[in-house]
This record gives C-alpha cells, structure tokens and sequence, in this order.
C-alpha cells in the first residue's frame, strides 16, 4: 500500500473489470478469485505501487478492481493497463494473466462514474437478473475483506458506506427486489398468497423432473417441512426423497397407485411426470379438498403435456398455476422490475452528486480553514493594536467593537470562500466513462 | 375535557386512515414500507388510549353529575363501537401481522368518532343504564358486533384474493394470504361468540329485573336471540364443514343483515327506549 501523503497528491479513484455483458464465462473464471484468496490478492493489489486503497469484487458474473491511486491515467484515454501500472503489474504477477486476453473485455470508470458504477452494482442495477439481492452480500464480503487487510482506509471507507446506504434506500424506495422472476420464487410466492406461511406445509411431488425438485426445494426453505414423493418408478421416489432428507425435513414415499388416496395430505402438489394424460381430473379435485374439508389445495403442473386438468381450477379452493402461467407471472414480474429500474437510476444520480458534493465540500475545508485563521489573526492583531489608542472600554463597548470586527472579517472573507468551495466543485468532463457499453 | 380526549382520538383515527393506505397498497410483505405502517399502528394505540381516557372521563362525569347513573347515550355508543372496532383490528394487526383490514375499519373508526367529538349531542345519560353492568352488556354486544364485521371484511378479502388466483391476475399486495384471511375470518367468530351469550345474558337478567316476564315478549329480545342463534349457526357450519370462500361469505353477510335488523329493531323495542318502566 503506497504511503504517500494524502494531501500532497491527487488521488484518483479508478474501476476496471469485466462483467457478465462484457467478458464471456471463458475469460471471467480465468479472472476471478475465489473466496479463499480473496484476501490475499486484495492485500497485494494495495501494496501495488501508485495505489493507496483497494477492493476487489468477484462474483460468478463480474471480477472488479477498485482502486485509489495516487496519479490519474490520462483522462481522455480508452481503458489501457499500461495507464494503471499497479494494477497490471497485480495481473501479470499475482494472477498470471496475459493483459492481451482481457483488454477487448475490460472496462475503466473514474472518479464520478467509478462511484455511480459501484452504486449500481450495488444496487444490483448492473446484474444479469436485476433487482437480485445477492450482490449486495458480494460487495459486503469484499469489504469486510478489504477492510481486514487493511486494504480500506479513509476514502474508500467512505465510498463503501455511502454505496450500502444507497443500495438500501434502492431497495425500500423502489419495488425492485420484490417480485419473483424465477419459475421456482413465483410458485413460492403463489403458495404464500395462498397459505401466507409455508411453515409445516406438505409438498407432494408427482414426478421426479428437475424443475419441480428446484421447486420443491425453494419451498423447503420457505418452511415447507414435509416432502411426499411418488414416482411410476419407486427406485427414484426413494432417492429423490432421500436428496431432501434433513433433519427438520420428513419424507414418505408414495407408491404410485397409492397416489390419488393419499395426494390430499398435501398442501401443494408439483407435478412433472411427463405421463402424457392428465393424472388429476376435476373428480380428484373434488374429492381432495372433501377429505381436505376444503382446505386448499395448489397444483403447480410443470408438465407438458399437462398432469392436471385445468378444470380443477374450478373447484372452490383448488388453485391450478401450469408452466405457461407461473412463465407469465415471471415475465410481468421481470417488467414491473425494468420500471423499477428506472426510479432507481434517478435514486443513484442524485445519491452520486450528494456523494461529490460532501467530498468536493471536504476538500475545500483545508483552504477556507487557513483563510479563516489567518483573517482572524490579522483582527486579533489589529485589534490589539487599537486597544491602546481606544483606552478603558466597558464590558459592552468592548464586545461591539468585537462584534463589528468580526462582522466586517467575515463579509471581507466571503467573496473568497465562495470562490473557493465553486472552485471546488468537480469538472464533468474528466468524468466521463471509457470503458465499453454496458 | 372528555371531548377533547375525544378530538384528538378522532384526530388520530383519521391519520391511521390516511396512513394505511401506503402502509397497505404500496407494499408486498417483503418489501412494505414500514414508515407508514408504524404510523398507521402508533396513530392506531395512541388514539385507542386517548379514546379510553375520554370514555373513562365520561362515565366518571356521568356518575358524578347525574348519580347514580353511567350514562350511555347514542353519540357515546358510537365512539365505544370506534374504540372497540380500533381495538379488534389492533389485535388482529398483532396476531396476523398485516394492515389489510385497517382500509376498511380505520376510516369507519374515524367516522363513528366524528359526529361525537365534534357534534355532541344534547343527549342526558339514559335512566335505565344505572349499574356498571349495563355498560358490560352494551360493550360486550359491540364487540360481538365487531367481531363480526372484522369476520365479514376478512371473509370479502378472501373472496376477492381467490378470484385473483384463480383468474391468474396480477397480485395485489395488500390482500392477506388465503389462509390468513381464513383464520381471521373464523377466529373473530369465535371471539365474538362468548361476547355476544355474555352479553344477552347480562341484559336478559337486567331487564328480568325491571320489567318482569313480559320483556322477552319484546321484539327486540326475540329477534336479539334469533340473532344468537344464527351467530352460533354460522359458527358451528363453518367449524364442521370447513366452510370457506363465496358461501362462507354469503352466511356472514346473512347473520350480519340479522344483526342489522337487531340494532335497528331498537328504534320499535319498548326496552331500548329506555322509557320509564
């Protein structure tokens, strides 16, 4: 980590990385860095020469190097390792990775559109499913890490606070994470419209498809806490049961000719048997839910062909989702998501000039404090002068003659310290994003 | 000072109305917007307490001032159904964690507040209402007849939450879940029941003392047991056949139009009126 003094030289935050819109699988698992070493390359990315702090994020879709470095790279130039030396020494040595491979693939944000970025990421705006929650854990873990090694100090520490309260005030400000887009979270979130908790609820699995286990294991971990399995081959009952065994998990399997009397113990069937010909008619629905004593009763049918009749749909307290209907939930989901996206933007905008704004105003203190001392020493000076000439003053003579000095000292200095905090305020052109289209 | 309990209890009502509405559309359990369903459930307790200071106070001023009567006149009725109607949705916003309920009930709080805390009537306590038992009687029949419009509210909610399932329409957030609306359904019932025997038991026994045999030839009396009747009816229809949805519905809205008729019968009952025996 480079020990220079952080008031001598400008420092300049810089972001290079590839992400899931960039760089194909092939080029990002050469990059990315398991949790494991996760410490160990972030330490040695801050003990690179030219950077002060560092963090890095990598996830299964992005590998990012944020970084405070103690020279600026040209500000005009495309995204160029050679214009960050610390960097590029961190990937030909630590990681061994030929910067010709990922040149095509990387982009750079500096300064102001380095700080928008990681708000975004963030706010899980930059991600292949967006509204995700998962990415804000990600970028949490990478500071933790940082922060240990000491690879985060006072600026990034400030950058990284300010990211989690955004990517917070993004989530309850906005819709953007509340709806399912996934097959497996619509009918979680179906079967909670239906029976609110899914605690102890049974799940009956007609059928051993990939999907309605994906499924059925999504609703485990909503509390679902007894699986039924039943399978025309017994063998795969057995061992797809045997996958969901826990210890707060009970599983029976269901012979298959067992099936239309004991399918009404469950609270929601999943069915992908691929039988061709509909296995739960109308008739059954009925006789279910007065075993059931009209109980409801959900049909999640990933089949096709279809498993359950749609008819069932019409009895009181049957409700019957097939794949078309849980894909379409999804999709409207997924658009209610874009038009959140869009909120959330506006949200990330003004967060990122707030963001400028504190540190523009910060680095303006040092100057208007030394002017500020130095009026103040002149009127302490002046006034000491003309103490004498003024001979004995009473008390409340004395504070007007204090009153109207500083009155006078602070309407002299103002024209100056405006000028100073403008002259703080950031130049949007050096600003601008070089790396490739997100 | 009662009154001014009464205004800023009202007050309050009013922006736990205003507040549940965003504490409610706005928001899908994993994402509510707590903000204004705090405000909704603190404007809710805040004006429950300033509503029970001033009940207490008017019963106190009612004793003091006209002994030894607790007088409970029409406006008062009122704002006691408001408390207790505040009270039932409190209770059930504790239980079943949602706000869903407060559209319907917190404006109807704010409404039965309104005319007492800001149009006080003329009305003297009533002379027959003179032992703390009579206030039992009143308030324990209001909170059967809460009961069962928090059973009914419920009951419409899962009603139209089913027809959205069913149909495959976009989510409303703010409904309850099926089950949920079910429970809440049901087990309001069930507390409404012990409230409304208790309380037609309470008046039975006054009115045996003051008027004699001849009071359950009332029609008011026999229509409030008709009343009871279908109350425990609908109770033990919807345990043992697990009734749920449109007909659980219809049943509700059948035994409240009975419980309608009951509260209106008291405008023709020689008992109600409160006439000298």
């Amino acid at each position: 980590m480079s020990q220079t003094d952080p008031t001598v030289n400008p420092t300049r935050l810089v972001l290079i990385g590839i992400n899931h819109t960039t760089a194909p699988i092939e080029v990002r698992e050469r990059l990315a860095i398991p949790a494991t070493r996760l410490a160990d390359a972030t330490r040695t990315l801050a003990h690179q020469p030219g950077i002060r702090e560092a963090l890095i994020l990598s996830t299964c879709n992005r590998v990012e190097f944020l970084t405070l470095q103690d020279f600026a790279p040209n500000p005009t130039s495309a995204p160029d390792l050679n214009q960050n030396p610390g960097i590029l020494s961190f990937l030909n040595d630590y990681l061994s990775i030929p910067t010709t491979t990922l040149h095509p693939h990387l982009y750079e944000y500096r300064e102001r559109e380095a700080v928008r970025h990681l708000f975004r990421v963030a706010s899980s705006l930059d991600s292949m499913v967006v509204g995700e929650p998962q990415i804000l854990g990600q970028v949490k873990e990478s500071y933790t890490v940082a922060r240990e090694v000491g690879a985060v100090a006072t600026h990034l520490e400030a950058l990284l606070q300010r990211t989690f309260t955004v990517a917070k005030k993004v989530r309850t400000e906005t819709q953007i994470g509340s709806s399912s887009v996934s097959i497996a979270s619509v009918a979680v979130d179906l079967a909670r419209k239906i029976f609110g908790s899914l605690e102890g609820k049974t799940v009956l699995l007609v059928g051993a498809g990939k999907m309605s286990e994906l499924a059925a294991r999504h609703l485990i971990q909503h509390g679902a806490t007894s699986i039924l399995v039943s399978n025309r081959t017994q063998e795969r009952a057995a061992t797809l049961a045997a996958s969901f065994l826990a210890a707060s998990i009970t599983t029976t399997v269901i012979p298959f000719d067992a099936l239309y009397d004991q399918a009404h113990r469950a609270d929601i069937v999943i069915t992908s048997t691929g039988a061709g010909r509909q296995l739960f008619t109308r008739a059954h629905g009925q006789q279910f839910l007065h075993r059931r004593r009209n109980r409801p009763m959900f049909f999640i049918d990933i089949a096709v062909p279809r498993d359950v009749d749609p008819r069932i749909n019409e009895v009181e307290g049957c409700f019957v989702y097939d794949i078309d209907d849980l894909q379409q939930v999804a999709q409207a989901n997924l658009a209610d998501r874009g038009r959140e996206a869009a909120a959330a933007e506006d949200i990330i905008s003004s967060e990122v000039t707030k963001f400028h704004a504190r540190l523009d105003a910060r680095s303006a203190v040092p100057a208007i404090l030394a002017l500020q001392q130095s009026a103040e020493a002149i009127r302490g000076a002046e006034l000491a002068r003309a103490a004498k000439r003024l001979g004995n003053l009473t008390p409340a003579q004395q504070e007007a003659v204090e009153a109207l000095t500083r009155s006078l000292t602070a309407k002299l200095l103002h024209p100056q310290l405006t000028a100073l905090r403008k002259s703080a305020a950031p130049t949007p052109e050096s600003d601008q994003p070089t790396g490739p289209e997100k | 000072m009662s009154l001014l309990w009464l205004r800023v209890a009202v007050l309050l009502y009013g922006i736990a109305a205003l507040a549940v509405l965003p504490a409610a559309l706005a928001s899908s359990p994993e994402n509510a917007r707590p903000r204004w369903r705090h405000l909704a459930i603190a404007a809710t307790i805040a004006a429950i307490l300033f509503h029970f200071v001033s009940l207490a106070e008017t019963l106190n001023a009612s004793r003091h001032t006209v002994p030894p009567y607790y007088g409970i006149a029409t406006h008062e009725t009122l704002a006691l159904s408001g408390l207790i109607l505040a009270l039932a949705f409190v209770l059930v916003y504790w239980r079943y964690k949602t706000v869903a309920l407060g559209i319907f009930i917190l404006p109807i709080c704010f409404l039965l507040g309104l005319v007492p805390a800001f149009r006080p009537g003329q009305e003297t306590a009533l002379p027959l209402l003179n032992t703390g038992w009579i206030f039992l009687h009143v308030a324990l029949l209001l909170a059967a007849y809460a009961a069962l419009l928090l059973s009914l509210l419920a009951s419409l909610l899962y009603l139209i939450q089913e027809r959205r399932l069913k149909h495959k329409a976009p989510s409303l957030p703010w409904l309850p879940p099926l089950e949920t609306a079910d429970q809440i359904a049901l087990k309001t019932l069930l507390f409404g029941l012990p409230c409304m025997t208790t309380g037609l038991l309470l008046g039975s026994l006054i009115a045996q003392q003051t008027y004699g045999p001849t009071y359950f030839r009332d029609p008011k009396i026999l229509l409030a047991f008709a009343m009871w009747v279908a109350y425990c009816g609908m109770i033990f229809i919807r345990r043992h056949s697990g009734l749920r949805g449109r007909r659980a519905v219809y049943l509700s809205s059948f035994v409240f139009f009975v419980v309608l008729t009951v509260w209106a019968a008291n405008q023709f009952s020689a008992v109600h009126r409160f006439t000298a025996p």
